[in-house]
């Protein structure tokens, strides 16, 4: 709270500070959708979802109090749900959680207007297109079997753990953890390979994400044309009958392009 | 801006909604989709993001020694009939064990009736902490 002035853009800072709501931004669409009254967004209470039209684009957004941080479950939720909702009818590109400009007026003026065209444009291109994100995670049990049945290293540490008090063995046990990981980063890699190599023939994109957890076997969103959809899915039920056991696969989706647009 | 694919037409088949839990959400709209930054500079409003940060470390000390616990676990599980002492010590083998009564059946299924709950908010074992983000830091 100094009393410095910022150059650019006091005027709408201070005048966001009077108004104590902000824009939250959802997302960028084609401007010829509907978005029904009852839709809610971020916030306590959830604010109602409205679009703001611009030329052949519009943005979904909802009113936020600013002195309120965000961040609930429901918040996240809340964005992510309404965003996959319309990504199943319309072309959607997806923003980050946490977009808040100051007016309604703002959002036209900086964010649709100049970036128009390059908006309407990815638009097009995702256009009968959705995101699908398949989660193989290996089965604790099954894995480390498999670790101790390869590795002979493996098998030594976790003898000389057994046979030893465990407040002495706290660096083997490091070690042990340290080569686990290991083993199992590598099997992660050949069976994301795999898994990329597999779906490459129904799929338009393919974005490999980090692994999420350390049992991790595969992450890697899919941009999918809607009508292999059925092929994708059919054989993502085959991949997970040959695993059987030694991972569990999750698909996710049908859900909006987060992984494929880039800033 | 860009879309990272080839372009092409598309079909019509509608979509289904997914189901997918808090941590999975995370995954996606914390790390994913366009950041509004490069788009706007004088409008931004930097409102606070507090969000659990489920996701798990990968790479860890903490991790290192879950994997050591859980081979210790496996050892005693397909070892148990030569090791009754050690069975005493470590009653959470039990449940691993061929014997399973009735009891220890329903106490399993409501076990993991917990776990799912839990799942659908804080994917696995590790603790949730509280992190503060703030736009500006992205």
């Amino acid at each position: 709270m100094s009393g410095s002035i910022k150059q650019s853009g006091a005027g709408d800072r201070a005048e966001a500070a009077r108004r104590d709501t902000a824009c939250y931004v959802y997302g960028i669409l084609p401007e010829d959708v509907e978005i029904s009254e009852d839709a809610v967004g971020v916030g306590e209470p959830p604010g109602q979802v409205k679009i703001i039209r611009h030329g052949e684009i519009a943005a979904l957004v909802s009113d936020v109090d600013v002195d309120r941080p965000l961040g609930r479950a429901q918040d996240l939720v809340a964005h992510e749900q309404l965003l996959d909702e319309a990504a199943a009818e319309v072309p959607v590109l997806p923003l980050r959680f946490g977009a808040v400009m100051t007016t309604p007026e703002a959002v036209v003026e900086e964010l649709l207007a100049p970036h128009h065209d390059s908006f309407a444009a990815a638009l097009k291109q995702i256009e009968g297109r959705a995101q699908f994100v398949l989660k193989a995670r290996y089965a604790e049990q099954p894995v480390l079997v498999e670790v101790l049945t390869e590795n002979a290293e493996a098998r030594q540490l976790r003898d000389r753990i057994r046979q030893l008090p465990e407040e002495v063995t706290r660096n083997e046990r490091i070690r042990l953890g340290e080569l686990i990981t290991q083993i199992i980063a590598a099997k992660r890699e050949a069976d994301t390979q795999a898994v990329v190599e597999r779906f490459e023939p129904f799929t338009a994109g393919v974005v490999v994400r980090d692994p999420s957890h350390e049992r991790d076997a595969a992450h890697v969103a899919f941009l999918v044309e809607n009508d292999r959809q059925t092929d994708f899915e059919r054989a993502v039920g085959e991949l997970r009958s040959e695993w059987g056991d030694r991972v569990e696969v999750r698909l996710l989706g049908p859900m909006a392009p987060y992984d494929f647009v880039t800033t | 801006m860009t879309v990272a694919v080839p372009p092409a037409g598309g079909g019509g088949l509608p979509g289904r909604s997914s189901g997918s839990g808090l941590a999975d959400v995370i995954d996606t709209i914390l790390d994913k989709g366009l950041v509004i930054d490069a788009y706007v500079r004088v409008s931004l409003v930097g409102i606070e993001i507090l969000t659990i940060d489920v996701r798990v470390v990968v790479a860890s000390v903490d991790t290192y020694l879950r994997f050591a616990e859980a081979v210790n676990r496996l050892d005693l599980a397909s070892q148990q009939q030569g090791l009754p002492d050690l069975l005493s010590s470590a009653p959470q083998s039990i449940a691993r064990g061929k014997s399973k009564g009735v009891a220890q059946g329903v106490l399993e299924a409501a076990g993991e009736k917990l776990q799912d709950m839990l799942a659908s908010y804080a994917e696995e074992e590790p603790a949730p902490r509280a992190r503060r983000r703030r736009r500006e830091d992205d």
